[in-house]
């Protein structure tokens, strides 16, 4: 399958600490890959790297065969942040159209993308009266309007119902299907078996890259919470023996 | 750069602030410009409402002020005040709330470039300027209009070239002040800090400051060349009566020529817009 993004040996220290150990990965072009881990483990760093934001000490990230963060990917890549990213004293719609009108693009393509997120009936009300995970939802359409061949999204489930949140997925995947690429951040792991590949990450390091069913094979067991878990025994086994042997 | 202007006109026409901060604008002008000063007029004859006017040189000199040919100079008048600072206020707005919400985060590492972005809502906001600029002219000959018929004086239209130069002055002081507004929304990556720093700058520092620069010659030096001072000096230079004379506007002085004050807003006008680019251009984009 074709690489759409590709990440090499990267390294990223922010303040005076490395967050980023030396990962490596490929996410194959149109699907849906699932960056999960805990809470702090470098999801956001790296996606941030990925969208070409972030300065990297060592390392190359190079995303539909250019490298992260060059102009000629500024079309190409859409960027949900983890913090909604919507006007609050404007409707569902404007922010929409706003966004829409920033890539050239008009009411058809917005009015499309609020309804996609499940927001059409809530499509006139000012963001700023939403909950939470309207707000987010919002965000999410302003990132889908432009349809961009990557998409970024920083744990856009987070504070959504299950039957939203099967719906988001159920979008996700049909994205994927007509050929974006979607990098996909959580720290819930039920999410990961809606994914077509896992990247599992962990205090910088990524400890499994695979499919659902490869990642439970080799961790012996069916739930993805629990094989999670023993790959990260695994990994402080190795590494205790490492530390050891010296 | 055009689907950056069009989207950020479809952002200040939806955005109530805009609405509400040019209708503060238009009500103040016509309220200070007009109305205060008519109703001053009419009772000067001991309603206890001016007793100020005394004689009928002063009632002649009020009523000449609100007649249409003085309505460019009416234009001017409040903006190096009280309008500047609304219009700061929009500027800083603008471009902070983008950093409050976090919409610049996702436009500057996605696209369109931070320049275009930014310049589109630089032009947005120049065309928002012009208009209610228009639109302030537009009601200010229609209030002057109704006080000539209502004190049947004659109604004399403001000759064509007082009328752009009033209209080129309203656009460079109020676009001075916005432009300010938009550097300081810039600088501190939100609208409260930015509005506030703001406000205090053009209402309360600049007037201390011109207070030390009576005691302290060399502070004067300074004073001079502030943002307000010009503003205060061009409205001056075409025909708004100062501060210290009793009819006058606060803010409009007489410090600098009309020359001096006009190339020191041009001046600061680019060095605003300048350094917003270039802050916005040259910082990382944090989330």
């Amino acid at each position: 399958m074709e690489t759409a993004i590709e990440v090499r040996d990267l390294v990223v220290v922010r303040g005076k600490r490395e967050v980023l150990h030396g990962i490596s990965a490929l996410i194959p072009r149109g699907s849906v890959t699932g960056l999960l881990g805990p809470s702090g483990s470098g999801k956001t760093t790296l996606m941030r790297a990925i969208v070409g934001v972030q300065i990297v000490k060592s390392g190359t990230v190079t995303v539909l065969g250019d490298p992260a963060g060059t102009a000629r990917l500024r079309r190409r890549v859409g960027y949900l942040t983890q913090a909604p990213s919507v006007y609050a004293d404007l409707t569902v719609r404007e922010n929409a159209r706003y966004f829409a009108s920033l890539y050239g693009l008009g009411a058809v393509e917005a009015d499309r993308a609020v309804v996609d997120v499940g927001l059409g009936d809530a499509a006139r009300q000012l963001v700023g009266t939403l909950s939470e995970g309207q707000r987010s939802r919002a965000s999410l359409a302003c990132a889908l309007v432009s349809n961009p061949d990557v998409l970024i999204l920083d744990e856009p489930t987070v504070g959504q119902d299950p039957v939203l949140r099967d719906e988001l997925w159920a979008r996700f995947n049909a994205l994927a299907a007509q050929g974006s690429t979607l990098l996909v951040s959580s720290h819930v792991m039920d999410e990961a078996g809606r994914c077509g590949q896992l990247l599992l990450i962990r205090e910088g390091r990524l400890i499994a890259e695979d499919t659902p069913d490869g990642i439970r094979a080799a961790a012996g067991v069916q739930d993805l919470d629990e094989a999670f878990l023993r790959l990260i025994r695994a990994q402080d086994r190795t590494a205790t023996t490492a530390d050891g042997g010296r | 750069m055009i689907a950056s202007l069009r989207a950020e006109l479809l952002r200040l026409r939806r955005w109530p602030v805009t609405w509400v901060l040019c209708g503060t604008w238009l009500v103040l002008n016509l309220a200070f410009g007009y109305l205060f000063n008519y109703l001053s007029y009419r009772s000067r004859d001991g309603s206890g409402f001016a007793e100020n006017i005394t004689d009928a040189a002063t009632a002649r000199v009020l009523l000449r002020h609100l007649m249409p040919d003085q309505a460019p100079i009416t234009l001017v008048a409040g903006l190096p005040m009280f309008g500047g600072a609304l219009l700061l206020i929009l500027g800083a707005i603008t471009v902070g709330s983008g950093y409050g919400w976090g919409t610049w985060k996702t436009i500057f590492t996605t696209r369109p470039r931070r320049h275009t972005a930014l310049g589109g809502t630089m032009a947005a906001l120049g065309i928002v300027l012009a208009g209610l600029i228009a639109v302030t002219f537009v009601l200010d000959l229609i209030a002057s209009f109704t006080v000539a018929a209502a004190e049947s004086q004659p109604t004399t239209w403001p000759s064509l070239a007082d009328s752009a130069q009033g209209f080129g002055a309203a656009l460079l002081i109020s676009a001075m002040w916005m432009a300010a507004g938009v550097l300081l929304g810039t600088l501190t990556r939100g609208p409260a800090l930015a509005v506030g720093l703001g406000l205090v700058w053009s209402l309360v520092v600049e007037n201390l400051l011109r207070g030390v620069a009576g005691l302290l010659g060399p502070v004067a030096n300074v004073t001079d060349v502030l943002p307000g001072t010009a503003a205060g000096s061009l409205a001056g230079a075409v025909g708004a009566l100062t501060q210290s004379d009793p009819n006058g506007t606060p803010g409009v002085t007489a410090v600098i020529g009309g020359t001096a004050a006009t190339i020191l807003l041009g001046a600061y006008l680019v060095l605003f817009l300048a350094g917003s680019l270039t802050l916005t251009a040259r910082r990382d984009v944090t989330t």
